[in-house]
Formats: C-alpha cells, sequence, structure tokens
C-alpha cells in the first residue's frame, strides 16, 4: 500500500538509497506492484569505498539522481499481502522500486533485489529482464 | 404425501342445498375444490435434513481434491508426522517455480487449509500463503523438521530479525541433492506424491 509519503527502497544503481511516494500517478488508492508513482529522493546511496570528504565528486559522477530529485518509479516489492490468481498470497517485508523516466525505461542498469511477478502483468519487462529473480 | 394431508371444511354439505338468507348465491355454488383447503405441511427443516451442510461440501471437495487421504493426514493435528509450525518445507507446484520456506503458521480450514512460508530470497524476506489442497500444488515435502517442538502455534516472531532463519535455499538444496541420490532415478512426480508419508518416515 503505497501512498503519499510512503518511504520506499530504491534498488536500483541509479544513486537513490530512500526515495518517498508524492503521487501515486493513475489511482485513487494505493499503488501496489506493478504500479506507477512519482518519489522524491530522500536519501542517496553512496558506491564504494572513495565515499567521504573527498569522495563527492565521485558520488555525483556515479549517481544519476540527486538529494531532491523529483522522478517517476515503479512499485516492485510490497509489503501488503497480494493475491495471485492461483490462490497463493505473497508479502515482502519491505516496499521497494525502482526509477524510470518519463518514457517508462529503467533510470538504472542493474537491480539488486528480488521483484514482485505482477510486474509480468503490467508489462514491465524491461525491469523483470534486469532483475535477478523474481518470486 | 397423500397420508399427510389434511382437509378442512369450510361449508357443511347440507346448507349448500337450503342457502341462508342474505349471502351472495355465488358462495353457494357447490364447488367442491373450495369446500376443502389444503393445509401445506411445513417445509422441511434443513437442519434435520442436513445438520452440517459445510461439512458435505468440505468432504466432498476433498474427495475429489485429495482422494487418498494423504495431505489430509499431512496436515491432520493429531499426527507426530504430519507439519508442524517451524519446519522447512519444500512445495511443488505443477506449473511454475517450487516454493519453500519455513512453516510460520498452519490455517486448519478444511479444504481452505494453508499454510506460510517465509523465506529470504536476495536477503529479502518474502512470505507465501499456500492453499496445501489447491491442484496447483503438486506436492508437500518436509526438508526438515524443527530439533525442538513450536511453543506457539504461529511463529511470526520469526520475522525479526534476532530470530530470523534467513534463507532455506541452502536446506533445500541438500535435500533434493540426497533425495535424488535415494529415490534411484527413474521415479515419476505421481508416484513421489503417493508415497510422500513413508519417504519421511524412511529418511528418520
Amino acid at each position: 500500500m503505497i501512498q503519499l509519503k510512503t518511504l520506499l527502497n530504491c534498488i536500483d544503481n541509479s544513486g537513490a538509497a530512500i526515495v518517498e511516494c508524492i503521487k501515486v500517478l493513475r489511482m485513487e488508492r494505493a499503488a501496489r506492484v506493478g504500479d506507477r508513482i512519482i518519489v522524491v529522493v530522500q536519501k542517496q546511496r553512496n558506491f564504494g569505498p572513495e565515499s567521504g570528504p573527498g569522495g563527492s565528486v565521485s558520488i555525483s559522477a556515479a549517481n544519476k539522481v540527486r538529494r531532491g530529485d523529483i522522478r517517476h518509479a515503479v512499485v516492485v516489492r510490497t509489503a501488503k499481502k497480494t493475491q495471485r490468481k492461483d490462490g497463493t498470497v505473497v508479502r515482502f517485508d519491505d516496499n521497494a522500486c525502482v526509477l524510470i523516466n518519463k518514457n517508462g525505461e529503467p533510470i538504472g542498469s542493474r537491480f539488486n533485489g528480488v521483484v514482485g511477478r505482477e510486474l509480468r502483468d503490467k508489462q514491465w519487462s524491461k525491469i523483470l529482464s534486469l532483475a535477478p529473480m523474481h518470486v | 404425501m397423500a397420508a399427510q394431508r389434511r382437509w378442512h371444511t369450510i361449508i357443511p354439505r347440507d346448507q349448500l342445498s337450503n342457502p341462508p338468507e342474505g349471502i351472495p348465491v355465488t358462495w353457494l355454488k357447490p364447488r367442491k375444490k373450495l369446500s376443502k383447503i389444503y393445509v401445506h405441511p411445513p417445509p422441511r427443516s434443513m437442519p434435520k435434513k442436513c445438520p452440517d451442510p459445510v461439512g458435505v461440501v468440505t468432504a466432498s471437495q476433498l474427495a475429489t481434491l485429495d482422494s487418498s487421504g494423504a495431505r489430509a493426514r499431512l496436515f491432520d493435528k493429531e499426527n507426530t508426522e504430519g507439519v508442524r509450525v517451524g519446519d522447512v518445507l519444500h512445495v511443488r507446484m505443477r506449473e511454475g517455480e517450487p516454493v519453500s520456506g519455513v512453516c510460520l503458521n498452519i490455517r486448519r480450514r478444511g479444504v481452505e487449509t494453508a499454510i506460510l512460508l517465509r523465506n529470504q530470497l536476495t536477503r529479502v524476506g518474502v512470505e507465501v500463503w499456500v492453499k496445501v489442497f489447491s491442484p496447483l500444488v503438486q506436492s508437500v515435502e518436509i526438508v526438515q523438521r524443527r530439533v525442538r517442538r513450536a511453543r506457539r502455534a504461529r511463529l511470526y516472531y520469526m520475522r525479526q530479525p534476532k530470530h530470523d532463519m534467513g534463507s532455506v535455499e541452502g536446506l533445500v538444496r541438500t535435500y533434493l541433492r540426497q533425495r535424488a541420490v535415494l529415490g534411484s532415478g527413474g521415479k515419476g512426480a505421481a508416484e513421489m506424491l503417493g508415497k510422500k508419508g513413508k519417504g519421511k518416515g524412511k529418511k528418520k
């Protein structure tokens, strides 16, 4: 159940670590796996050991997004239970998303974490192919 | 049915021949059908006919979904060999990937009986409710039993990092490898399903 002010983990290598939902697109209710949302980057990810006082340059080089950026994202995991057509019910321990651009292409080039299989029904095949595994 | 009918006479027969004053003639036409009123018997009592309709439906569903009764025995509370919370289970699906994890909860509801499996995939906790009598479920196998009996019916505390088992993939992989060696190859899936209970006993 992703709604306004929900904090999500960002599991791609775009440079965002924690993002906050500011809008659920085309929905009056909360977003679930596969739904598109608008987020603001709250916390940046530190890449590599050079993250320190001198590493700010490398951070900005590696990170495609910065803190405070407003981006589109797709929800890939929810802590809320979702029922599948085969009767199984799946829930994850956290809420997670990946950032995308306006055209729906992922900003990051690699994801680290499992994603929900509902993405297939909503035609996010690019995200599914980048994900290490889907449940 | 005929024996139960009770007929009630409204107008006596002798009054039909000499009609009383002030009564419309239509009343007094000798109509045999109206002279008697059929009193319907009360509707048959449903609780008497079928005291436990839900139980009947459940039994018929289980007869089709679990004809051998092996799955029901596996999740029977009295069965000491059956599944208990805390066991690591491996559920094969007829189509799609198998599900494995530690059983946190067994929801015993007849044909709706379901288990909650918790696992960690890429270090993210994933919990799946599986209906055990679903036709999509091919087999439910016990990978590892809990060493000591759990003292709770629902092991939700295993979600806490302190008590979390982590991934059970390693356990499942060793179990599958062992079983492949013991099973000597050419056994079909249906046979494995039938011999589930016995194979478990052999292993112990």
